[in-house]
């Protein structure tokens, strides 16, 4: 995988980093340690017993899948492998055809491996489907293994979670982010502050990929990385900005915070955007416990309406007049 | 593909080449189907005939006569798996059949011959063979066995029925009884297996051969029919030792709506009544999160359906913790793992009582023996700050975040040193003496709506009994977290970061809600968390409302209510009213009615929108 993305590279073409420094080794995976650890015993003794990769986006579960599978079956990985995500048809014909035909294939392999089924983003294949596999794994377990990888676990039916251990992955913290992309920096010499760096992790709330992507997109508009630059490409509504926003709502400058508002959504961002951003900065903005409650639920509540359509200008200003509401009841 | 190898054979168009693929395609996995193969080859069977034999066959795997009848179970297993060598036997009939492609079948015997003791799923190779060695309850046993060796020790028509219906949640044993119960009675079981499917290409292929394409439903219509009309025994097993046969129906088609579920149904019922071989039909129950599901509802609804024709059901429960603890220390034992009583135990509760899952569990813990001597942490949850980082059951990792929630531990000064603004004081809280409840919540792996029910259910316990505003407050919180939840209900959400804000919103307000509610937490005394009652509640109120549907289809011969409440309110008490018999007379009116289900579940489909 390497040598064909620097091949590529060299042709000029930027070919997306995540792929690019996408970890080959299993124990090259960043976060997790203990999921990781064990997958790696798994990629040295073989034996691969059926999993369930559960965790929030970019935080590795494809990655250590495919990197596992490489390990395990080395040259072998192209006949021994079947890979199949949500944009492969996987309806309960493929199930039934295609997996089971692949289990039934015979493939030469050295002892204690077997051949793999990853089935990517499993919890958006229709519980039929889920129905029709849970018999194909039974049978073939002795010279094919499953490997799931999911966002929300409770979304594989249950007969199938009873056939895999189940591995839960969890977001990826701002520190270990951080060294990958400090690793990425210097690889591709990414002129950069480290503030820019502190953007880039926020904007990526612990998702590795959505990390790499923006210090990529970053660096192809602007070709340095600082605060600034990051929130422009990114397009998310600058965290101080917001966070001033939270604060001069706290202090009682309900007018400053309006116009704050205003600005941002003169910006072009939408309430979504916004909220979302909003909903960051509260959860980490240190306040009083009362205050702090209130804003989360009045937030969950404008989030739920722009959900639900209503995503006008004038919500957020209702939310931010709760928020002095609340503190005005609350203020000594 | 077996329809399509006899075609070819039938044909005689045996184009080596192409049989050759099919056959050592099956090979792969089944040895003997290539037996029964070469059979057919020299046999006058038909089409059907075949088939069903080869489906029987597949499971069985031990179709050898000479095969003492109580160790059925172990040839079997040993036949397919352990030894290559010994399986040279059966196949000296296919031998001439296959020996242009023996280098294929070499390749095969190597990957099976290599086979070591570690290198299997420990689920493959702890397959419990014998009585004793089933974790399932005692009494369970019993029940089946008994049913078993009624039918099979008198073969007159004096039993009923032939069908025994086995529920359960998945992992409960279901199919390991019936396979050891079958092997303890020498008994051989037919499986009925899924046909290897066409391939669509295949089936454009060929159809011009006049193969059809057909469904899985189609599939198993057939072969109902098929035992109906011919019985199982007579082509497959003359010749043989009159061995009693059971058959297994673990693989239900999957239903897919109205008219899919009908003709199961029909099909189903059919069976039941023309089956006199001793039949087992295996259905899986599914827990509360799945109750909105239409297929689940469907696999309830047949099971209902079932017992109503005259099946005899018999429902598993959940493995105990004690058992599966058992079992799971035997297996450690095999394997020359050292794991402390206390893993296991965490091992076996995480597992919910699915000791298929709890086996996989521990094979997936014990890769990494380091953790197990020297770092219990990993896995002792209750000290550290870490959850299970795997174990089905994901409550089991939310107590240890409930726990803090709920028992609210404080510093006992404030600092005041921050520089927010003064608060009153009934609105001022001691900082806890945690990290922020996201994080804590982000290591428990939990989801919003568990989190909610469980903290509803136990907050209570923990307020002080003479503190009606915390309750108040805790309690309007948790229904603000309940409302933001709702709307997560009905949408299927695709945009999975607007998904996500709901829930850790929710899951926030709920948890928040309860810490800050609650100012005047007991001391730290004992208490246990209870599971939500809701859930039982809602379930059981699900279960009603399907029981009144029910009687409004049959017994209300011809008259459409549309409204349950009408039904609840005053069809029933009314019935109830006129006396016991006129209701009996209305059951026993049912009964003939039963044969007309499918006229009823149509008008059902008109109705079912109310």
């Amino acid at each position: 995988m390497a040598s064909s993305s620097s091949s590529l590279s060299s042709h000029g073409y930027e070919i997306p980093w995540v792929e690019k420094f996408r970890p080959t080794k299993v124990k090259d995976i960043v976060g997790n340690a203990d999921a990781v650890s064990r997958l790696q015993i798994i990629a040295r003794d073989g034996n691969m017993p059926n999993l369930i990769l559960s965790g929030p986006p970019g935080t590795g579960k494809t990655t250590s899948i495919l990197a596992l599978a490489h390990e395990l079956l080395g040259p072998n990985y192209k006949e021994a492998v079947l890979e199949l995500n949500a944009s492969d048809d996987r309806g309960i014909d493929v199930v039934r055809n295609k997996i089971k035909m692949f289990a039934q294939k015979k493939v030469t392999l050295p002892a204690g491996r077997h051949k793999v089924i990853i089935l990517d983003e499993a919890d958006s294949m229709t519980s039929g489907a889920q129905q029709a596999l849970r018999r194909t794994m039974e049978i073939y377990s002795n010279s094919t293994r499953f490997a799931l990888a999911c966002n929300t676990s409770s979304k594989i039916i249950e007969p199938i979670q009873s056939r895999c251990a189940l591995v839960r992955f969890s977001r990826l913290s701002d520190d270990e982010i951080l060294g990958r992309l400090k690793v990425v920096v210097d690889a591709e010499q990414v002129p950069c502050v480290p503030e820019g760096l502190e953007a880039i992790i926020f904007t990526a709330d612990g998702d590795m990929r959505q990390a790499l992507n923006n210090l990529q997109a970053t660096y192809a508009g602007f070709r340095f990385v600082n605060q600034e630059n990051v929130f422009k490409v990114c397009d998310q509504p600058h965290p101080l900005h917001v966070k001033n926003m939270v604060r001069n709502v706290i202090e009682g400058r309900f007018d400053d915070a309006c116009s704050g508002l205003k600005q941002l959504y003169d910006l072009g961002y939408s309430p979504t955007d916004i909220i979302t951003t909003l909903f960051r900065i509260i959860k980490n903005y240190d306040m009083a416990e009362y205050l702090k409650l209130e804003f989360m639920k009045e937030t969950g509540f404008a989030h739920m309406r722009i959900c639900d359509g209503v995503g006008s200008y004038l919500q957020l200003c209702g939310l931010l007049s709760k928020f002095s509401i609340a503190c005005l009841t609350a203020k000594a | 593909m077996f329809k399509i190898i006899s075609f070819h054979l039938r044909f005689d168009c045996l184009s080596i080449t192409v049989c050759c693929c099919y056959l050592v395609l099956v090979m792969g996995k089944r040895p003997i189907v290539v037996l029964s193969s070469s059979d057919d080859d020299a046999g006058d069977c038909n089409d059907d005939d075949f088939s069903l034999k080869l489906s029987c066959l597949n499971k069985s795997k031990s179709r050898t006569a000479s095969v003492p009848r109580t160790r059925t179970k172990k040839v079997r297993v040993s036949s397919s798996r352990s030894h290559p060598g010994k399986n040279a036997n059966p196949f000296d009939e296919m031998r001439l059949f296959c020996e242009d492609f023996g280098e294929s079948f070499t390749g095969f015997k190597v990957s099976a011959g290599n086979r070591k003791g570690n290198k299997e799923l420990w689920l493959d190779k702890y397959t419990p063979s014998s009585l004793a060695e089933l974790c399932v309850h005692k009494k369970k046993v019993e029940e089946i066995k008994v049913w078993f060796e009624e039918r099979i020790s008198t073969r007159k028509d004096e039993h009923c029925n032939y069908v025994l219906l086995i529920t359960g949640q998945s992992g409960v044993g279901k199919s390991a009884t019936v396979h050891a119960v079958a092997s303890h009675l020498g008994a051989t079981i037919c499986e009925w297996n899924t046909p290897t499917p066409t391939i669509w290409q295949e089936h454009i292929h060929t159809t011009n051969a006049g193969l059809r394409y057909m469904s899985k439903l189609d599939e198993f219509e057939n072969f109902v029919e098929r035992i109906r009309k011919y019985g199982l025994i007579s082509s497959s097993l003359t010749g043989e030792q009159q061995k009693p046969i059971i058959i297994l129906i673990d693989d239900l088609p999957v239903i897919n709506g109205k008219i899919s579920y009908g003709r199961l149904q029909r099909c189903l019922h059919l069976l039941v009544q023309s089956v006199r071989i001793p039949t087992v039909i295996l259905i899986t129950d599914y827990s509360r999160e799945d109750t909105s599901d239409y297929t689940s509802r469907c696999w309830e609804d047949l099971q209902t359906f079932l017992q109503s024709v005259g099946a005899c059901k018999v429902a598993f429960n959940p493995i105990t913790v004690n058992s599966i603890a058992k079992t799971l220390s035997k297996i450690c034992k095999g394997e020359n793992f050292r794991i402390t009583a206390d893993q296991i135990d965490v091992i076996a509760k995480a597992s919910g009582g699915d000791i298929r899952h709890a086996i996989t569990s521990l094979q997936y813990f014990c890769l990494k023996p380091g953790s197990i001597t020297k770092a219990p942490h990993a896995i002792d949850y209750l000290d550290d700050g870490h959850s299970l980082p795997f174990g089905r059951d994901e409550t089991l990792s939310l107590f240890h975040a409930l726990g803090k929630f709920l028992h609210n531990k404080r510093d006992i000064e404030t600092l005041t040193a921050s520089d927010s603004v003064l608060l009153k004081e009934d609105f001022t809280r001691l900082p806890m003496k945690m990290d922020a409840p996201e994080r804590v919540l982000g290591q428990a792996h939990g989801q919003a709506r568990p989190i909610a029910d469980f903290l509803q259910e136990n907050v209570l316990d923990f307020v002080h009994e003479e503190a009606m505003d915390d309750a108040w407050v805790a309690t309007s919180y948790l229904s603000d977290a309940d409302t933001l939840l709702a709307s997560l209900a009905g949408v299927q959400y695709k945009n999975y970061v607007a998904e996500n804000i709901i829930q850790s919103t929710a899951a926030s307000v709920a948890v928040r809600g309860v810490m800050f509610g609650n100012r005047h937490p007991l001391s730290s005394r004992w208490h246990a968390i209870r599971r939500p009652m809701l859930w039982q509640v809602e379930q059981s109120r699900w279960r009603n409302k399907k029981e009144i549907l029910g009687q409004r289809t049959t017994a209300c011969n011809g008259v459409n209510l549309s409204d349950l409440s009408i039904i609840a309110t005053e069809w029933n008490p009314a019935l109830k009213w006129l006396g016991f018999r006129a209701f009996e007379d209305d059951t026993r009116h049912l009964g003939g009615l039963v044969n007309d289900d499918m006229v009823h579940n149509e008008e059902e489909d008109e109705i079912e929108d109310w």
